[in-house]
């Protein structure tokens, strides 16, 4: 497993792929604390409900705020990085070393979680330096504890995106080809995602639709006690999430014929 | 007698209603550079394929090293190289790029990457990336992948495929090389018999996913033996003569022709005698029946070996 990461190290260490993800994570909340700015300067009062991020307090949210665009950074570069290795044929270089499938499905999520946590890492902290700079610190309202609420939302933002990139994975290693599995990943985003507004006003499906990390990432509103009282929910169905969107993919995996 | 490195019973892989392969039974012995040939859709991917775990079989076993079963034969694969169809490379690696992927893959050091590009004629691509390189240097930059984690057995799939003239050659002599200076077995496979004679010691004829002829390669030698092909009208006459020198080994084709398997050099000896005989010969000479028609023969028809 070790050596499989050494090798998608060196893959990396050269892919145009992985800085431009990183620049588009790392410049958008630059050019969004810019524009909030302007909007400011041109009198227009920010509202965190509506605006999420308001000042570099509320920066911890920029996952929150820039939620759809890092599924789509992140399904595209999973999209390339997986379909890639089989398209190229190179997934047999490591195979037919007599490498576990299991291990190699593993070391692929674990590069595209680490690389996730770098790139929403990168965008937080740059979020809460741009805003301040730009609209001061300021403070949270209804928080008490600022520090152990940073942790908190973190931790849940990144493990809700996260289980979506554990899909992406899976979708990959399915597909076994870039462009189709940007098709899927895609639809899976824009399913879960939008889909979920019109089930939320119903009452019977209502519930079903936070069997889906998306429900919270795109519903919920983080900076609001009722929904910070819904972070081990929101936890516990990402974990599910990750689990088992893993297995299904590892076992398919396993039984898939490689050309 | 020399260890087995592979043995491959009853391979049957389906895809639907067509077996690709049936019933392929291989053993591959130490030291032997085994030529897999077979047309287009033959089934000599897929036998390979088998081989290394990429696919799975319906039917049969395979012994790999000894090895069987899931745990055993995953093990005996890291003594394995391998190079199937297209070569299998990061196009946006450079060339040492791409060995140090493949030793971290085998988990192996990275000290001999320079002694393989040199080997591999490569070592001047410097920061060319792979998907600048020539089919030539990229087949042979696959090749030099396989070989970083020292394996007993490689495992390539048509690699002259593609490659001009001197290419060919180039890689004939770096496959003969592996098996010189490394002790590498070898299992190829190509649809042209021709080449694969050239350095295949062993043989597999594979024709609708079934094993159809195995032989060495002085079997082939034999069966595709050079005679004496004498063209006449007089064929009876011609027949005493031969009786006369106690020429035995010949037979008479199309009743205008008569291949004679012995005495080869002495073409011009029997010319005179037919001559003195008064023999009307329409023409007389050495001839070796083609590679490509043995084939043919074998299989039965339309192919492009």
């Amino acid at each position: 497993m070790l050596n499989l990461l050494t090798a998608e190290r060196i893959k990396l260490a050269r892919s145009k792929k992985l800085i431009l993800v990183l620049a588009i994570l790392s410049l958008l909340p630059i050019i969004q604390a810019v524009n909030s700015k302007m909007v400011v300067n041109y009198g227009t009062e920010l509202i965190q409900a509506k605006d999420t991020v308001i000042n570099g307090a509320t920066g911890i949210l920029m996952m929150e705020k820039n939620g759809l665009t890092v599924l789509l950074v992140m399904c595209t570069f999973i999209g390339f990085f997986i379909g890639e290795e089989f398209q190229n044929g190179t997934i047999r270089n490591a195979l037919s070393l007599g490498r576990s499938r299991t291990h190699y499905y593993l070391s692929k999520l674990v590069i595209a979680s680490l690389l996730t946590l770098i790139g929403v890492l990168a965008m937080t902290a740059i979020g809460v330096i741009s805003f301040t700079s730009v609209l001061g610190f300021g403070e949270f309202a209804e928080i008490d504890n600022y520090s152990l609420y940073v942790i908190k939302t973190f931790i849940t933002l990144y493990l809700l995106i996260l289980a979506n990139v554990s899909i992406y994975v899976m979708i990959s290693f399915l597909t076994k080809n870039s462009s189709i599995s940007l098709v899927w990943s895609f639809l899976y985003t824009i399913g879960t995602g939008f889909g979920a507004g019109i089930f939320l006003e119903t009452e019977h499906f209502k519930q079903v639709t936070y069997w889906f990390t998306e429900s919270f990432l795109f519903y919920s509103d983080f900076a609001k006690t009722t929904d910070i009282a819904k972070y081990p929910e929101m936890i516990l169905v990402s974990l599910i999430t990750i689990v088992l969107s893993s297995t299904i993919g590892i076992l398919l995996f396993n039984r898939t014929d490689l050309k | 007698m020399s260890e087995t490195i592979l043995k491959a019973t009853n391979i049957t892989k389906i895809y639907g209603k067509h077996k690709a392969l049936d019933k392929v039974t291989i053993e591959i012995k130490r030291g032997m550079i085994y030529g897999l040939i077979g047309e287009n859709g033959a089934g000599k991917s897929t036998f390979m394929r088998t081989i290394m775990g990429l696919i799975t079989t319906d039917e049969g076993n395979i012994e790999l090293f000894g090895e069987i079963g899931a745990k055993g034969l995953q093990q005996a694969r890291r003594k394995m190289g391998q190079s199937i169809e297209t070569p299998a490379l990061y196009p946006e690696l450079t060339a040492r790029d791409n060995l140090r992927v493949q030793a971290a893959n085998g988990g192996m050091s990275e000290r001999e990457i320079d002694d393989l590009l040199r080997l591999m004629s490569l070592e001047h691509t410097g920061k060319k990336k792979a998907k600048n390189f020539s089919l030539g240097m990229r087949q042979r930059l696959a090749i030099a992948s396989t070989l970083i984690s020292h394996p007993e057995f490689l495992i390539l799939d048509e690699p002259t495929n593609g490659l001009d003239p001197s290419g060919i050659v180039e890689m004939r002599e770096i496959i003969h090389r592996l098996v010189t200076e490394r002790g590498i077995t070898v299992l190829l496979s190509s649809h042209l018999l021709d080449e694969l004679s050239q350095i295949a010691t062993h043989y597999g004829i594979l024709h609708d996913g079934k094993l159809i002829k195995e032989l060495s390669k002085e079997q082939l030698a034999n069966e595709t033996r050079q005679y004496i092909e004498l063209e006449t009208a007089e064929v009876q006459k011609a027949i005493v003569v031969l009786d006369e020198l106690g020429i035995r080994d010949y037979e008479v084709i199309n009743g205008t022709n008569i291949n004679i398997y012995e005495r080869l050099d002495d073409v011009a000896t029997l010319n005179r005698s037919l001559v003195l005989a008064d023999v009307n010969v329409s023409r007389i000479g050495t001839t070796r029946q083609k590679l490509e028609d043995y084939f043919l023969q074998l299989t039965g028809g339309n192919s492009h070996a």
